[in-house]
């Protein structure tokens, strides 16, 4: 029978007793992310050129981009942040934010709308039609997050 | 004397999976076990029918939150094999340095759980808070804490820095000094030792009868172990696999805690061996259809991994499968319940380190 008395948790129990929590008081205290952590994917409309490369190749289809109309989509629920599309654009037009990704709760957009995360982008063609009001960009983001 | 029938899961406190056992009693004695698998199939192995080779090593990876890294590695080097592709060696040293990093961050959390299902609540607060430190270097170096995307067929996607490799093991050296406490408590605590010691004990030869792997092999005193054939690099590090002989619960808990020094140790060794070569190429370009077949080995935390793949020209594979070492450990589980008390049952099945998601894919 091995000693009882032989207690090697002991000190480490009191010392924890005496010492400051190991945990965070999250959500008041976060802790940051590290530089390079694949959080949220984010688009530029700007930059983008609408070659389509990187929602041919992205693993889980979570893209969609159409040259024609000018408009690109992002399904966040799809997007498993591997970073394979960031990689591909050559215009540097997606980023991964650090930040988690958000708690889609919404059903979409607009109520009956199926579409939790889902986010799209327009741009007006440089054809002279009119530009949406408003928009500086020339284009308009919706965002159903 | 009657005999009782008690379900043993799928959901029961100490089980972090859902496994069945159907346990076979007389009087507190149970004299036979008969297992189900199969609550979390997720059929990943069909999936190689519809998902491109390339793409497909994203789903490998999710196989399995703890192995995730191993998993994706594995696949990536069979698919090397098959296509003949010639790694760059920074990739191979990095690949390396992960995959001893996935094992320590699984036996830290195995032990959490271990001791969690043998009654010592704090303890289990403590190694989780050392595999944090842990995830925080995976989430450092490739963006992820447990599904990491890092694995490409041709190399890794990210590098590490010569100075941050120097950092990591700085840090890694003074989590195993402060693991020290915690593993002298595993090994000497007289509580854990009441409730572990002689409980649960697979000879050597029945281990080698039943084909156990992974440290329940070790924790009976056989030398196996896939680094030992040398490949993936293990050839350059001085590597003795941990052994103990009285393969008991108390063992295998031995063997998964030397271990966690042992892989801070060769982790050492690698970034040490590594040539100094920061911006070295890390993956090369690959084109082309698979065509062949190949096995793979690897070591996973919980013992021996192979994978098998088919290729067939095309860029769908034809055949994917993953033998897991959780699969490979249940007839050894299952022969260490019969005869023991039902309040043993929980401990024996926690020190196989079951992981069901692996075996049932
Ligand atoms: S690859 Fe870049 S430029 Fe091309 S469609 Fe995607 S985001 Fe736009
Ligand atoms: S990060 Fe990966 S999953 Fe997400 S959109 Fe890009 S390629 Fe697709």
């Amino acid at each position: 029978m091995a000693n009882p008395f032989n207690l090697p948790m002991m000190g480490r129990s009191l010392r924890n007793l005496l010492s400051r929590p190991a945990t965070r008081r999250y959500p008041s205290e976060v802790r940051p992310h590290f530089a390079g952590t694949r959080g949220t994917l984010e688009f530029d409309l700007d930059t983008c050129v609408f070659c389509g490369l990187c929602a041919r190749r992205c693993p889980t289809v979570a893209l969609t981009c159409s040259r024609e109309d000018r408009f690109f989509a992002i399904e966040q629920l799809r997007c498993i942040a591997c970073g394979v599309c960031i990689d591909l654009c050559n215009k540097d037009s997606l980023r991964m934010s650090e930040d988690a990704p958000h708690v889609h709760l919404h059903t979409g957009a607009a109520p009956g709308d199926p579409r939790p995360g889902h986010q799209e982008w327009h741009q007006q063609p440089p054809d002279g039609s009119p530009p949406v009001p408003g928009d500086a960009a020339g284009g308009t983001a919706t965002a159903a997050v | 004397m009657k005999r009782t029938t008690i379900p043993f899961g799928p959901q029961h406190p100490v089980l972090p999976e859902p496994l069945v056992l159907d346990l076979i009693l007389e009087d507190e004695k149970v004299i036979d076990a008969i297992p189900t698998i199969g609550y979390i199939h997720r059929g990943l192995e069909a999936l190689v029918e519809s998902v491109e080779y390339t793409e497909f090593g994203y789903v490998v990876e999710r196989i399995c939150g703890i192995c995730s890294f191993m998993h994706g590695m594995g696949y990536a080097v069979a698919m090397e094999e098959i296509m003949a592709v010639e790694v760059p060696e920074r990739a191979r040293w990095l690949r390396l340095i992960w995959a001893e990093m996935s094992r320590i961050h699984s036996h830290l959390l195995w032990l959490g759980l271990g001791a969690d299902a043998f009654g010592f609540e704090n303890l289990f607060m403590h190694c989780w808070r050392t595999r944090e430190e842990v995830l925080d270097i995976f989430e450092k170096t490739t963006g992820g804490r447990i599904i990491f995307s890092v694995n490409r067929i041709g190399g890794v996607r990210r590098d590490i820095s010569d100075t941050e490799l120097a950092a990591i093991v700085t840090k890694l050296q003074q989590l195993g000094a402060s693991f020290t406490e915690t593993a002298r408590i595993f090994e000497t605590d007289p509580s854990i030792r009441h409730r572990l010691s002689g409980v649960g004990i697979l000879s050597r030869e029945d281990a080698h009868a039943v084909d156990a792997v992974g440290p329940m092999a070790r924790a009976s005193g056989i030398r196996m172990d896939t680094r030992l054939t040398g490949t993936h690099l293990y050839d350059r590090l001085d590597f003795e696999p941990v052994l103990e002989t009285a393969g008991d619960c108390l063992a295998r808990v031995v063997v998964r805690v030397r271990e966690i020094s042992q892989s801070i140790d060769l982790i050492r060794q690698a970034v040490d061996r590594m040539p100094k070569a920061e911006g070295a190429p890390i993956e090369v370009k690959v084109r082309g259809l698979p065509t062949g077949e190949v096995f793979e080995r690897l070591e996973q935390p919980r013992g021996e991994v192979v994978y098998y793949i088919k290729a067939n020209g095309t860029k769908y594979l034809e055949r994917f499968r993953a033998r897991t070492p959780t699969f490979a450990n249940i007839p050894a589980m299952i022969k260490l319940v019969k005869g023991c008390d039902l309040a043993d049952v929980p401990n024996i099945i926690m020190t196989i380190d079951p992981c069901i998601s692996c075996t049932e894919r």
